[in-house]
């Protein structure tokens, strides 16, 4: 049946081709846009788990990719450190990260906002490639935390040298080699001109850092707001208890999580896009099945005179659906080869063109590809091929 | 050669069947009486639109008559069997040539042949390229039908018929669309066949052909006449 099956299949070469073809378009669809959304977030997931703390402190909100400004005050980060039991505060250290955007290597970053006294906390012991951190930078934030003058409102010069020691930026390596940036090289940041002074191995919760002074200074007036916390305990404590106890002390102002969880929140926070490209994709798949069942359907058509010689020579009707089905399941086999080495070169093409982008391929997600192919096909094979098993084989041998 | 025994091969008593179009229904068949002994060639004979083809299908199975009193093909009664009984009997123990060859064109003369052992799950090994090779069509096996003459058509039809030795080969006008020299080529393996003991019911308009055969029947409309 097979053997019948292939030589079906290979005397149509055209149609059988474009059949796989439509299937291999759709697979890699699936593929590319399942892998850049897993991808993104594992990536994002493993960044963040690279900062030396235990927990998180987020926006009450469900969404966390789409957090942006600073929605805690600084009272929360007050709260934070006041949080104790009779050994002291849990807390260790509470590091507030304020997010901003910039548009570099291309596409746009989040900038994360970093206190300079707790760089070292945040870096978890990745190196410097390049140039330096915020050393300077450290003078200026201590000029904003203590509380120093600001220059007059229309003093332009005044205002720029207070600044100037904090416009400085720090990037990892992935995007310095993807925007072929160099320590010096300077960027329009919030009507500021930022420099790049510093490269840090790939790796940081952060791809782009700014001292959280200046985006305080610059957004928020320099008031103590953060976009979201990464708490470092205090040795010897359990983080879920913790987690609690810091939970009860903010209330549902805020909600605190275990930091391994953060990928299981992006996952979540994810899900509502998730859906929209798996509905997508599945729509584009629906649409190469039934090119494949239409496929098969002008094949039984085009061949009933063939179908009957079969019946006459006794292939009985499960026969003849067996026989459509081992058709379908070759294109689809055919077009599930097809969509993983496409998905695998536009892989590698979104690797040259978008850098920045990932794209994660798993053995799951390509075994899942060969069971939606495989279920697929045999599906669109049914109709066909019971169409085929219901004709006379009399009439059948008398068309033309 | 083989003698022909009194059991029959076929058993037909009051055949009727009738086609129905468009609400009017044509009686094709008119309460025909058939029998046919294991061993025997018969040749059916008749004008256009007697019946012959009718009644082949339904000796063939592909069809069920409209009504008849019995209907034993191969020594089984017919009457009744669902379809997949019907398909397991062509399978097992009928054989048929067609008027166009009726070969399926995607795949080789030697898978073509051994089609009927395949569906039977016997090994064609050794038996297609022996059959092959006794219908002159040893050098062709590779090729696909359309590489073929007609002549060579037919008898790779033929070997296709007969290959998994069916109780009963069918044939209908086998030499219909060939040339003088191919029509006695395969009525030749048709004798050929009937000699070593072949059951054989052939339909053909050509009075010279049913010479070789044990017995002729003439039908017109719907009913054999003396």
């Amino acid at each position: 049946m097979l053997a019948l099956a292939w030589a079906n299949l290979t005397h149509h070469k055209l149609r059988s081709g474009l059949s796989a073809l439509a299937v291999g378009i759709g697979l890699m669809l699936m593929l590319v846009s399942r892998g850049l959304a897993t991808g993104s977030i594992s990536e994002v997931n493993q960044r963040m788990q690279s900062v030396a703390a235990e927990l998180v402190v987020l926006p009450a909100q469900d969404n966390i990719i789409f957090t942006s400004g600073a929605p805690f005050r600084g009272l929360h980060e007050r709260h934070l450190r006041d949080v104790a039991d009779a050994d002291g505060p849990l807390a260790a250290a509470v590091i507030p990260v304020f997010f901003g955007q910039v548009r570099l290597g291309g596409q746009q970053q989040r900038l994360f906002g970093i206190d300079p006294g707790q760089l070292e906390v945040f870096l978890s012991g990745r190196r410097v490639i390049a140039g330096r951190l915020f050393d300077r930078a450290v003078g200026f934030a201590a000029r904003v935390d203590d509380g120093a003058p600001r220059p007059p409102d229309g003093d332009a010069a005044a205002y720029d040298a207070f600044l100037a020691d904090g416009l400085e930026l720090v990037i990892d390596e992935r995007l310095q080699r993807v925007g072929r940036y160099r320590v010096g090289d300077t960027v329009q940041l919030m009507g500021q001109v930022f420099r790049i002074v510093g490269i840090v191995e790939t790796g940081v919760a952060g791809r782009v850092l700014a001292p959280l002074q200046t985006l305080r200074l610059l957004t928020v007036a320099g008031e103590p707001h953060a976009s979201m916390y990464f708490l470092k305990l205090r040795t010897g404590l359990d983080p879920a208890a913790a987690a609690e106890r810091f939970q009860e002390s903010l209330g549902d102002t805020a909600r605190v999580e275990l930091k391994t969880e953060y990928g299981r929140l992006l996952r979540e926070s994810f899900a509502s896009v998730n859906l929209y490209m798996t509905a997508s994709s599945g729509v584009a798949l629906a649409t190469c099945f039934l090119f494949i069942l239409l496929t098969m359907h002008t094949m039984v058509i085009e061949r009933t005179r063939e179908i009957g010689i079969l019946k006459a020579l006794g292939v009985t009707r499960l026969g003849l659906v067996r026989l459509s089905v081992c058709e379908a399941l070759l294109i689809s086999l055919g077009g599930v080869a097809i969509g993983i080495t496409l998905a695998v070169a536009v892989r590698g093409l979104l690797g040259v063109l978008v850098p920045l982008l990932t794209v994660e391929l798993t053995g799951g997600q390509l075994l899942a590809a060969l069971g939606v192919g495989a279920v697929g096909g045999m599906l669109s094979a049914l109709y066909p091929g019971y169409r085929a098993a219901r004709l006379d084989p009399a009439l059948a041998l008398l068309h033309e | 050669m083989k003698a022909m025994t009194d059991e029959p091969m076929i058993d037909v008593r009051d055949l009727h069947h009738a086609y129905t179009h468009g609400g009017v229904t044509e009686p094709v068949l008119r309460g025909l009486d058939l029998c046919v002994r294991r061993g025997e060639f018969v040749v059916i004979m008749g004008p256009s639109g007697c019946g012959k083809t009718t009644l082949l299908n339904i000796l063939g199975l592909m069809l069920a008559p409209t009504r008849a009193a019995r209907v034993r093909v191969a020594g089984r009664e017919t009457l009744g069997c669902g379809d997949a009984e019907r398909t397991r009997l062509r399978r097992e123990a009928l054989g048929f040539v067609f008027q166009r060859f009726n070969l399926l064109p995607t795949i080789s003369v030697a898978r073509n042949v051994a089609l009927p052992l395949r569906l039977r799950g016997a090994a064609a090994d050794g038996v297609v390229p022996a059959l092959l090779e006794r219908m002159g069509l040893a050098a062709h096996a590779a090729k696909k039908p359309r590489q073929l003459s007609v002549g060579q058509q037919q008898r790779v039809a033929l070997a296709r018929a007969v290959v998994a030795r069916p109780a009963l080969l069918l044939a209908d006008e086998p030499t219909g669309n060939l040339d003088s020299a191919n029509a006695d080529a395969v009525l030749t393996l048709l004798a050929g066949l009937h000699a070593d003991g072949q059951t054989i019911v052939m339909i053909t308009h050509n009075e010279q052909l049913a010479v070789r055969a044990d017995r002729v029947l003439h039908m017109r409309d719907g009913r054999f006449v003396d």
